[in-house]
């Protein structure tokens, strides 16, 4: 173990965490922001966020089942808990305010938390071999886009700029290098802990697709058209995951 | 697992009992009427959501086999299957977000809603069909398994069509004999996909997909916006996500 190996995955968890802010750049073309606008953004999120899930399960499956469950319950509980401690509170995000403060911060928390399985994921398959190192970095990279993307989704019709929708972006991406370094360099502590994380990180995204953003898809817009909506990025991810 | 007994050793058997059985489990969809009561909205809801789980575990079963065995071909037959449902929506002109409980065609024509629901459900049940089919094919337990799924999904559609069907004046039998008749499509084309499958091997993987794109969007189309409608989103999720994860989990239970 050198130095020299621990800065490499830092500095490859940093670059992938930079790569989620590029998932901004749609929103650039966003012009107004009607309900149906909102309706078509909670369901690309929605279908990046399942996609992105499925593959968290599997992966998750292949270290434990029960740990994968746990976490999963965890994920479930930390959504339904957080959205009851914002409940009834006067919440502000930049200038925007109410509900759509809320469902921002959640979603900002998920994305974050999630990050930190993701970073102890990417440490721990370092850990297996330094030949595969670059590839996995770019795939986590190009992989940190969609979810730039679904933060952006969420962020972007309720009022926050796009430089914050990058920023934020990037932000909910940090745990990753963070995490990466201590998994690379203890992979046999962390490696138990990960089906947990990626479980809770499952979980908690799921329950919130259906839970908060679907609901108000469903409101905004149209089923067929949100169903179109959800199912093309979902199943984007589900090819994209395979074919990285 | 069932149990021994309830397995043939005529595997096209196997699909002509589970297929008959998944579309016949629509006829305790009406039993509530014909005891003399309405089931509360929250169940047909929660009944809705249990099925949307389950359905959208059995599109990611056959999906991820249909990637294995050829992944453009169940991409664009995932296409495909997205664009039947859509077409079946359209066609019917049943495509806002409720079509159960404001069944009035958009077109404006004077044709029947009512017909339009049970047109609408039974080019449902041929895709149903089409997915029990290819999963059979694969092999029994996920054929058995996509079976039940869409048997769940019959029950809850069958609740929701008796609720419908009772409201407008029709006998609770009555209800329940349609609610199992356009579930007759099932059957019919989990036995032609099933039989044409040898003759067929180069099409698995997109009739993989077609089935799970079919099933997926209809998912998002129809039941998912009719569980929001009927009962609290928290209990959607909590069952969506739990029943979905389960099947996910058990992947190599099911594909082996």
């Amino acid at each position: 173990m050198t130095w020299g190996a621990v800065l490499w995955v830092f500095t490859a968890g940093l670059v992938t965490a930079l790569a989620t802010g590029l998932g901004a750049i749609p929103f650039a073309f966003l012009q107004e922001l009607s309900p149906r606008t909102l309706a078509i953004s909670n369901a690309i999120a929605s279908g990046l966020m399942l996609g992105a899930s499925v593959g968290l399960v599997s992966e998750g499956a292949a270290y434990g089942t029960a740990p994968t469950v746990v976490g999963g319950a965890l994920g479930v509980g930390f959504i339904v808990l957080g959205g009851r401690l914002l409940e009834g509170r006067e919440v502000h995000f930049g200038k925007v305010h109410g509900a759509g403060a809320k469902k921002i911060l959640l979603i900002l928390a998920v994305m974050t938390l999630h990050s930190f399985s993701e970073g102890v994921a990417v440490g721990v398959s370092f850990g297996g071999g330094q030949a595969l190192a670059a590839l996995i970095t770019l795939a986590i990279a190009v992989h940190n886009i969609p979810e730039g993307l679904a933060i952006s989704a969420v962020l972007r019709p309720r009022g926050s700029s796009l430089t914050a929708c990058a920023g934020w972006s990037i932000f909910s991406s940090l745990p990753q290098p963070l995490m990466a370094v201590p998994a690379f360099v203890f992979v046999e502590a962390f490696q138990p802990v990960l089906p947990y994380g990626l479980g809770f990180a499952a979980g908690a995204m799921v329950f919130m697709v259906f839970f908060e953003l679907l609901p108000e898809a469903y409101e905004n817009g149209g089923a067929t058209t949100v169903g179109l909506w959800v199912s093309l990025p979902l199943a984007a991810m589900i090819l994209f995951q395979r074919l990285l | 697992m069932p149990a021994r007994a309830m397995i043939a050793s005529e595997p096209v058997l196997n699909v002509l009992i589970y297929s008959t059985l998944a579309a016949a489990l629509a006829a305790l969809g009406g039993l509530p009427f014909a005891l003399g009561g309405a089931p509360r909205p929250a169940w047909i809801g929660g009944a809705s959501a249990l099925a949307a789980g389950l359905m959208l575990g059995a599109g990611y079963l056959l999906m991820e086999r249909g990637l294995d065995l050829g992944t453009w071909a169940a991409v664009a037959g995932g296409g495909v299957g997205v664009l039947y449902t859509l077409a079946a929506r359209f066609f019917t002109g049943l495509h806002d977000p409720h079509p159960a409980e404001n069944p009035s065609p958009e077109d404006g024509s004077d044709r029947d809603p009512t017909s339009l629901v049970l047109l609408q459900h039974g080019l449902h049940a041929a895709a149903e069909g089409v997915a029990i089919g290819v999963a059979m094919t694969l092999n029994l337990r996920l054929g058995v398994f996509v079976a039940l799924a869409l048997a769940a999904h019959n029950v809850g559609e069958a609740l929701a069509l008796s609720d419908l069907l009772v409201s407008r004046g029709a006998s609770a039998g009555r209800a329940t004999g349609l609610a199992v008749a356009i579930n007759l499509p099932q059957p019919v084309l989990a036995l032609a996909a099933f039989a044409l499958g040898p003759v067929l091997a180069g099409f698995l993987p997109a009739s993989l997909g077609f089935a799970a794109g079919a099933l997926a969007f209809l998912v998002l189309t129809e039941l998912v916006p009719e569980a929001y409608a009927q009962t609290g989103k928290g209990a959607v999720a909590l069952m969506v996500s739990s029943t979905a994860g389960t099947v996910i989990l058990l992947e190599s239970f099911f594909l082996g």
